[in-house]
């Protein structure tokens, strides 16, 4: 065996599976108070903002008809409309976890040495793209049977992997960051203009939420495509896999 | 206890065929193996649990290529570890556990802080109440998360007050950046009825007498303009010209009593969300009342105050959230305890800095 993750990393992985999700759903109702991305009144939909508008459209392709379309991301990926002041009280309680989570990791990652294998290094463009060769071509070659060997792979995470794992607590760090923008703007003014202007900062941190949510998608697939050892190697911290062994 | 370990001198002989220690008892799945000689250099033991150990030979150093200051930046190559299998075994039941308890304290930790309406979606009837009893029977009650909830919003302003300088200068705009300001009144906008026979009341001098204040007696007081971003707890923000008198010439002119440190505001002329009477009343800790940048502003763009902002005078106090800035000033009174504040009994924060 291989020792894989150290326990600090383990357990803030965990961690942010329930802090990120309370974190959007807390956030989605305190951003239904007064989006950001706004467009003049729709006649039809009566929607004047884009989270509405792409709640209508899962309304509609979903064929619910519960509740006002208009709140259905609200609804169902959040807690709900005219929430503010639980989903603020919550926000907040959970926003401290979530930077306490992000220091435990940074202290995880040195003390396991974990860090170096998420830097980027020379090699890796070209990785990256056998890499998502590899992953785009793995169901239809499988369908027709071809064999699609796996690209050789020394290192603990390919290039993309590595890419992803490391772009996440840098994600994290902006979304806290602009977090306290907003949050401080006069105290912390100078953070505030690092994103130009307040709103700004409300932009930069929607996106961060994006680009963490996203994450998730093509991380779970590929952990359950990967199996059992890699799931079990971010609880147990060990692995059966040896990276100098051909790795499928 | 006692570890095998593969050999170490680059041997190009496969690891399987010597086991170092004595073969595992019968019963017992053979352990992980290293392929030795796919490694380009020798496997680095680290520190392990490893107790003993076969003796390493030493590195051959000058197969290795200069070290440079990046080589501390590169992965170190992975470091193969052998456990008896029930050790392993023992370790990863633990650690299957310490998740599994995890898992279930995230999902009582989440029934219990969820707003009811999530839980009434989330479970119907029957099940809500089942949960609800089995959590009560834990602690996580209604009231508990009501305390765990306030002690964070009251942690978050203890920051906020912490970060607080009254020497900080709130960013000022040019006049040409001034944004459109909606009226964002928590109730329905009062008539111009509330300007006849209007007067500020001010309590808690330390004359110790009551003084009440004209439209004539405030436009004494000098005059100061600003352009700044009034920010509402919604998330919206709005960048105006404000005028008004300085909220600090106000306490030099008419010194509260000693001892005083808040002031309580409030509009007795505020109107509820169906017209009727309702007193909106905002606390303001004295040390940002006597900020520089906090006014109690008369004019907009250079306008006398629209009904809809606040005439005939406004607390502006662009350090703290639109819901401080009160409408309509009718009372200012200082006191030594915290005054109640209209929306933090309402949910929300009590110090509101930004």
């Amino acid at each position: 065996m291989v020792h894989k993750h150290h326990a600090l990393v383990r357990l803030t992985h965990w961690a942010n599976v329930p802090l990120l999700l309370g974190m959007i759903a807390s956030g989605l109702s305190i951003y239904w108070a007064a989006p950001v991305f706004r467009h003049p009144r729709d006649p039809v939909t009566q929607s004047r903002e884009y989270v509405a508008d792409a709640g209508i459209v899962i309304a509609r392709t979903i064929g619910d008809r519960g509740g006002d379309p208009r709140n259905w991301i609200y609804d169902h990926l959040g807690l709900g409309t005219r929430q503010l002041a639980i989903a603020l009280r919550l926000h907040w309680a959970l926003a401290y976890l979530f930077m306490l989570n992000g220091a435990l990791y940074a202290v995880g990652l040195a003390a396991g040495g974990g860090w170096r294998a998420l830097l980027p290094r020379r090699g890796d463009a070209a990785e990256a793209r056998a890499m998502l060769r590899y992953y785009l071509g793995a169901i239809p070659m499988a369908i027709r049977r071809r064999s699609w060997p796996h690209p050789p792979v020394r290192s603990k995470y390919n290039a993309l992997q590595r890419t992803a794992y490391l772009s996440m607590p840098l994600f994290a760090t902006l979304a806290v960051l602009s977090g306290w923008a907003m949050h401080q703007p006069v105290q912390l003014g100078w953070l505030e203009r690092l994103f130009v202007s307040y709103d700004g900062a409300r932009v930069v941190h929607f996106v961060c939420m994006i680009v963490l949510g996203s994450f998730v998608v093509p991380h779970v697939a590929l952990v359950i495509a990967d199996g059992w050892d890699t799931f079990r190697s971010m609880v147990t911290g060990w692995s059966r896999r040896v990276k100098e062994e051909s790795h499928d | 206890m006692t570890e095998d370990r593969p050999p170490e001198n680059g041997s190009r002989e496969p690891a399987a065929a010597e086991p170092v220690a004595p073969p595992p008892p019968a019963g017992e799945i053979p352990k992980e193996q290293v392929a030795g000689d796919a490694a380009p250099e020798p496997t680095a033991l680290g520190a392990s649990e490893a107790a003993e150990r076969a003796p390493a030979a030493p590195p051959p150093r000058a197969a290795r290529p200069r070290r440079t200051w990046l080589d501390a930046l590169a992965e170190p190559p992975e470091t193969v570890v052998e456990l008896p299998r029930g050790r392993l075994a023992a370790q990863s039941r633990r650690d299957f556990l310490v998740f599994g308890a995890g898992v279930a304290a995230a999902l009582a930790g989440a029934w219990w802080l969820l707003p009811d309406r999530v839980k009434a979606r989330l479970a119907p009837g029957p099940w809500r109440d089942r949960l609800d009893t089995l959590a009560a029977r834990a602690g996580l009650t209604r009231a508990s998360r009501e305390r765990a909830l306030n002690r964070a919003l009251t942690f978050d302003d203890d920051v906020a007050e912490a970060l607080y300088s009254r020497d900080r200068h709130v960013r000022t705009y040019r006049r040409s950046e001034v944004t459109p300001l909606p009226n964002n009144y928590h109730g329905r906008t009062p008539g111009p009825e509330i300007l006849d026979g209007w007067s500020l009341r001010l309590a808690g001098l330390a004359s110790g007498r009551d003084v009440r204040l004209s439209r004539a007696d405030l436009s004494r007081f000098a005059r100061h303009d600003q352009v700044t971003r009034l920010v509402c707890v919604e998330g919206w923000s709005a960048i105006a010209w404000w005028s008004g008198l300085r909220f600090a010439d106000l306490l030099a002119a008419f010194p509260p009593a000693p001892g005083a440190r808040w002031a309580a505001m409030r509009s007795s002329v505020s109107l509820d969300s169906a017209g009727r009477p309702e007193t909106y009343y905002v606390s303001i800790d004295l040390e940002t009342a006597r900020h520089p940048q906090v006014l109690l502003a008369t004019h907009l763009a250079d306008q006398p105050l629209p009904l809809a902002h606040g005439a005939p005078l406004r607390l502006l106090a662009p350090m703290k959230l639109g819901l401080k800035n009160i409408k309509a000033l009718t009372d200012i009174e200082y006191t030594a305890a915290e005054p109640p504040d209209y929306w933090a009994a309402r949910g929300y924060s009590k110090f509101d800095g930004l």
